[in-house]
């Protein structure tokens, strides 16, 4: 949080923090599913992967300037968004499923029951 | 600045003050939204009014409660945590005039909450001195 007064320029200028975001995972019977938090992002601007059983997420916020305002409370920085976990082996990974609400990510994972091993790249987006 | 910070009790004060920032991160995230600053937020302001951008995803927008009384701006609603159950949020800004309430636009999108609002138009009375 900054209490600087900043104009739309000052803001334009401000680098992207890196932040991890906020993430659970729940675990049901049939797939554990995984929450981001990934607030002021749009569909299109998250790229998710899989590579290796390595589950990375990348998103950038799109927070709007006010042109001929000043900005008094600045809590909420341009940010990027990364995540990665690193999926166990029951986890089927040809099926995994990603949806999108409410600035929430949410990704079912479902457990694999005996099927053979695939490497898949899975871009979603 | 004051004016910007959370009216409502906060037993942190202290430390806020002391730190100069509010520890945000130092709280679980399903702590967060039981602080009294979530939603975190940008507030622009200018001669004409107001705009208020607000960090709520996994907000349902219906359970999402925008009002203004005077010159106070509440925020208020349920989150979903992430252990399933609910809490609810409140934060309430003192801004330093009043705002036409009647033409606040608030929209959510992707888990931002926009809202804005206009000064309200307030007349200027100019009082007549008397001669005694």
């Amino acid at each position: 949080m900054s209490l600087m007064k900043r104009t739309e320029q000052d803001v334009q200028k401000m680098n992207r923090v890196e932040l991890t975001p906020a993430s659970r995972v729940l675990e049901g019977e049939e797939a554990y599913t995984l929450t981001v938090e990934l607030p002021g992002v749009s569909e299109k601007e998250i790229e998710l992967t899989l590579e290796n059983r390595v589950l990375s997420i990348t998103a950038e916020n799109t927070l709007e300037t006010f042109k001929d305002y000043t900005l008094v409370l600045h809590e909420l920085p341009e940010v990027r968004y990364r995540a990665a976990f690193d999926l166990p082996e029951h986890v089927d990974t040809a099926g995994i499923k990603a949806a999108n609400k409410n600035g929430l990510l949410i990704l079912t994972l479902p457990k694999r029951e005996e099927v053979k091993p695939r490497r898949i790249a899975i871009t979603a987006g | 600045m004051r004016a910007y910070l959370n009216t409502i009790s906060n037993p942190w004060r202290v430390f806020d003050e002391l730190m100069g920032d509010f520890p945000f991160d130092l709280f679980d995230t399903a702590m967060r939204t039981r602080t009294g600053r979530f939603p975190r937020v940008n507030v622009w302001e200018s001669e004409g009014g107001l705009a208020v951008q607000a960090e709520v995803a996994g907000v349902d927008p219906e359970k999402l409660d925008v009002a203004v009384d005077a010159n106070v701006l509440t925020i208020k609603g349920e989150k979903e945590q992430a252990d399933g159950s609910r809490a609810e949020f409140q934060r309430s800004f003192n801004l330093p005039f009043e705002l036409a309430d009647a033409q606040i636009k608030a929209a959510v999108k992707n888990g931002l909450l926009t809202v804005t609002i206009p000064r309200k138009a307030t007349e200027k009375r100019k009082i007549a001195i008397e001669k005694l």
